[in-house]
């Protein structure tokens, strides 16, 4: 049996290498698109133990009817459903005129003939047409989970990643089964409570996001800490990898084609993530929607999906089932970002919101990703994951058995939210509201969760200098300074040691988190491996020393991690009115970037 | 809906409490020392307790105590209440609006705020008037409707509850300062400058809060300084007239009867726009009015040689 994971895993290691590097780019374009499923021999029939999400493939079905239910209910009058489909229509056809392959030619007659149609239709045939377009829709988002796929990555993955990081030890880290991978991947939080939880309720987990690489990471680490995997949209353009797709659909995500503007492809999404909860599946979003284009901790959130988990509620309680829904919200902090380059300076050209389906970053190239890795060995950990403490979707904090908690403490019952005079109701108007509170409150985690990681502030205090000596000027002014300032590495060190002694001041009054290694060694250490971690990661050098001084060569990736510190600007600014100015500067970056 | 709560037996508060009763409510009135009751359909309480079997709770009290009656208010509410809060106060040096408090203090969410230009004197006699409420829930707005709406008082709403707030709050400095300015012997067009820019000033303080403009020019905004400028002698107005009388601050308060908001919101505001970088020239000078550290003179020839700009 390890024989053949391994050798399965230096075959997928391969292909993986194979399939990323340039030529063999093309090559991939022309495997299906539509993931590959392992056939199945004989139905797995899931035990009593088993997360709920062994039982998907059983109630996938049954879900999609569900959605199309919904959708149907949704949709009543003629009018409504003429309006819902001519705006399905022309949005798809607008997106599928665009492309210039066969499949996109058969969806283009199919949506026009269904606008030459329409007017004509009788109700019945308007319903039907409904019925068949919101169908697709749902199966086409709906995943797949195949306890066999999960058995193996369980096992084989993390050898696996780990080999990924560190190619040169490739056999001896597959035999380890990823020990490497704890090191570099740590987790934090009440993770008791979440075991404790997930037995009482539906998690919805919500992660801040800034890499590509945070689903895989967090993947990982549910599994080591012993809680239940999550199900999760991932954006369509991720499975264009096929390895990372056979995985992502194999193993419970459901295709998010973030492409699709049709109004009716958002409603399906929705009412599918709704009833994923309300049946119990633990699920994951990324409120902040796609990765972080600046590296600042996202602030204003809109939840999208995620608000889906107060409708679930909602839906649950008017129905008499009193499965209890709480929000997690999580952090994932790196020490150096993988895409950080592209994300940069897409954030920089204001492209970002058209942009958000980038398929050619640092993510799609291997030989990126193993100087990434084997980058961390002089900073310890290359990802801190943290949990916050979990909350109800009132915004109510939790206690250890799940009760929704009041200020005070009283143990109140969440059902009272969804009341009116007496009645649990689903109120769309309502759950809105409170999905926006929800949206500040876990805002407001994310700021206090956070966990500076070393590179972060050491870029910060070198930005904060650029930002001293550049005083008046705008951003796009101060980041033409490449290679201008130089700070005497002394210097450096001392403002480093206060700034991070500032922001362990911010760590006891409970606004932030600091990474092991930054709380522990001498700030010339510090520096010494950010410098040390940074070099020959990424293309552009972000800061080098030349005799005895620090040249700021990157600002523009400087500004990246030191975003991360943005919201801590002033508290960790020093007294000199210089630093103050400069950290207000900073600070105010918030309000137009 | 059949009963709602008043917490609070101050002028507006009753006001409340006979305006709902007014449209068929009974009413719980609760204030801190027990009083007689001021009409058909309102009870008179001294225990928060009594309050928890209604739907729809408003507050009445000072901002300063909002925070400590409301916790306790809390112990017996739970999320099915909805509490609407009618202060003109800020709190901090944030500009914490009270639904913040109340969101915070208490185990309730379906928060609001009402604004505009009620006046409890008019309020009560039940002249023809309209107010808004500012919720992100249209539960909070409809029980709002449905407890004080009626021939005599229309409601409108809005979901920018930041902009209703902070309106709210600007326009009862203003009003002091206009009270302040006629009794000076100011006339219309020294109040129509001071009233202008001094909305203008407040939009620009929401708008940094996150509230969006137009709700300035709206009934929270310019309606209820309209009503201010009109002479509708709110306490704030009076305020303003006792303190250019020469009045020191606690006689000028025992003047307007009620207690003053405008009074420390000058100071809080001045800090907040010196801190997020813009102007507000007309409350920082304000807040030294009021802080004795200018002289009257010295605030109007401050604010009369600033450089005047595009509108």
């Amino acid at each position: 049996m390890l024989r053949r994971n391994l050798g399965v895993a230096a075959m997928l290691a391969n292909r993986v290498a194979r399939a990323v590097c340039s030529p063999a780019r093309d090559a991939m374009k022309l495997l299906p698109s539509r993931p590959l499923r392992l056939p199945r021999l004989r139905t797995y029939v899931p035990g009593p133990a088993d997360p709920k999400i062994f039982w998907f493939n059983s109630e996938r079905d049954d879900i999609v009817h569900e959605v199309v239910r919904r959708i149907m209910e949704r949709y009543q009058g003629d009018e409504d459903v003429e309006l819902i489909l001519n705006d399905a229509a022309y949005n798809e056809i607008r997106r599928h005129e665009a492309r210039t392959d066969e499949g996109a030619r058969g969806r283009l007659d199919y949506w026009r003939s269904i606008v030459r149609r329409l007017a004509r239709m009788s109700s019945e045939g308007k319903h039907e047409t409904l019925r068949e377009c919101a169908t697709k829709m749902a199966f086409d988002v709906a995943g797949n989970f195949d306890p066999r796929v999960y058995k193996f990555a369980a096992k084989a993955v993390p050898g696996l990643l780990t080999a990924v990081m560190n190619p040169s030890n490739m056999l001896r880290n597959i035999l380890d089964g990823g020990a490497r991978l704890d090191e570099l991947v740590s987790a934090q939080g009440p993770l008791d409570k979440l075991r404790a939880l997930q037995r009482k309720g539906t998690l919805v987990l919500v992660p801040t996001h800034c890499s590509n690489l945070d689903s895989l990471a967090i993947a990982w680490v549910l599994l080591r800490e012993g809680l239940s995997p999550v199900v999760y949209g991932a954006g369509k353009n991720l499975f264009s990898n096929p390895i990372i797709s056979f995985f992502m659909h194999n193993l419970g995500a459901y295709r998010v084609d973030r492409r699709v503007k049709a109004s009716l492809y958002k409603d399906v999404l929705k009412s599918y993530s709704s009833v994923m909860i309300e049946r119990g599946y633990h699920s994951l979003f990324f409120p902040g929607g796609t990765r972080s284009r600046s590296g600042a901790i996202e602030r204003r959130l809109k939840l999208g999906l995620a608000g889906t988990g107060v409708e679930a509620f909602a839906r649950n309680h008017s129905r008499g089932i009193k499965r209890p829904v709480y929000f997690v919200p999580a952090t994932i902090n790196y020490a150096l970002v993988l895409e950080a380059e592209t994300l940069i300076d897409d954030h920089l050209k204001e492209a970002g919101r058209h942009r958000y389906i980038i398929e050619d970053d640092e993510f799609s190239r291997v030989e990126r990703w193993i100087s990434f890795f084997s980058r961390f060995r002089a900073l310890e950990s290359a990802c801190v994951i943290r949990f916050g403490e979990p909350r109800d979707p009132f915004c109510n904090r939790v206690d250890d058995e799940g009760n929704s908690l009041a200020p005070g403490g009283r143990v109140i019952d969440p059902a009272t939210y969804v009341m009116r005079r007496g009645q649990p109701v689903v109120d769309a108007a309502r759950d809105a509201a409170y999905t926006r509170e929800l949206g500040q409150a876990i805002a407001a985690d994310y700021s206090s969760e956070t966990v500076i990681m070393p590179t972060q502030l050491t870029a910060h205090v070198v930005f904060r200098r650029l930002v001293r000596a550049t005083a008046g000027l705008d951003l796009f002014a101060r980041l033409r300074h490449r290679g201008d300032i130089a700070v005497p590495i002394d210097e450096l060190a001392a403002e480093i040691g206060q700034s991070r002694d500032r922001l362990l001041e911010v760590e006891g009054r409970g606004g932030v988190h600091v990474d092991a290694l930054l709380r522990r060694e001498s700030p010339e250490r510090i520096l010494e491996r950010c410098l040390a971690t940074w070099d020959g990661y990424h293309l552009r050098s972000v800061a080098r020393v030349v005799s005895g001084s620090v040249i700021a060569e990157d600002p523009n990736l400087l500004l990246y991690y030191s975003n991360r510190m943005r919201g801590f600007a002033s508290e960790v600014a020093g007294e000199a009115p210089a630093d103050r100015a400069a950290a207000r500067d900073i600070a105010s970056m918030e309000l137009r970037a | 809906m059949n009963r709602v709560a008043v917490i609070g037996g101050g002028g507006f508060g009753q006001a409340l409490a006979m305006a709902a009763a007014r449209v068929g409510r009974n009413v719980t009135l609760w204030s801190r020392s027990a009083r007689q009751p001021s009409g058909k359909g309102i009870e008179s309480t001294t225990q928060l307790a009594d309050v928890a079997g209604v739907e729809l709770v408003f507050v009445a009290v000072p901002s300063p105590h909002v925070a400590e009656i409301t916790r306790e208010l809390g112990l017996v509410l739970d999320g099915s209440h909805a509490l609407v809060h009618v202060s003109r106060g800020l709190v901090g040096d944030e500009l914490s609006t009270l639904t913040e408090v109340l969101r915070t203090v208490t185990p309730c969410r379906r928060v609001g705020v009402l604004a505009g230009p009620l006046v409890a004197t008019a309020l009560a006699k039940g002249e023809p008037a309209g107010g808004i409420v500012g919720s992100l829930f249209p539960e909070v707005v409809d029980s709002v409707r449905e407890a004080i709406a009626g021939p005599a008082l229309r409601i409108y709403s809005t979901q920018d509850v930041v902009g209703v707030e902070i309106a709210s709050a600007m326009v009862g400095l203003l009003a002091l300062g206009l009270g302040y300015a006629q009794a000076r012997g100011f006339g219309p067009s020294t109040t129509a400058v001071l009233a202008t820019r001094g909305m203008a000033e407040a939009a620009r303080v929401g708008v940094a809060c996150g509230a969006s403009e137009r709700t300035f020019s709206g009934l929270a905004g310019f309606g209820d300084l309209i009503a201010a400028v009109a002479g509708d002698s709110r306490p704030e107005t009076l305020f303003g007239r006792a303190l250019a009388e020469g009045m020191p601050l606690s006689q000028a308060a025992a003047r307007a009867g009620a207690y003053v908001e405008g009074a420390t919101i000058a100071a809080q505001v001045a800090a907040f726009a010196e801190r997020n970088g813009f102007e507000a020239p007309i409350s920082t000078g304000m807040a030294a009015l009021l802080s004795g550290k200018a002289s009257p003179d010295a605030v109007l020839a401050q604010l009369m040689s600033r450089p005047t700009r595009g509108e």
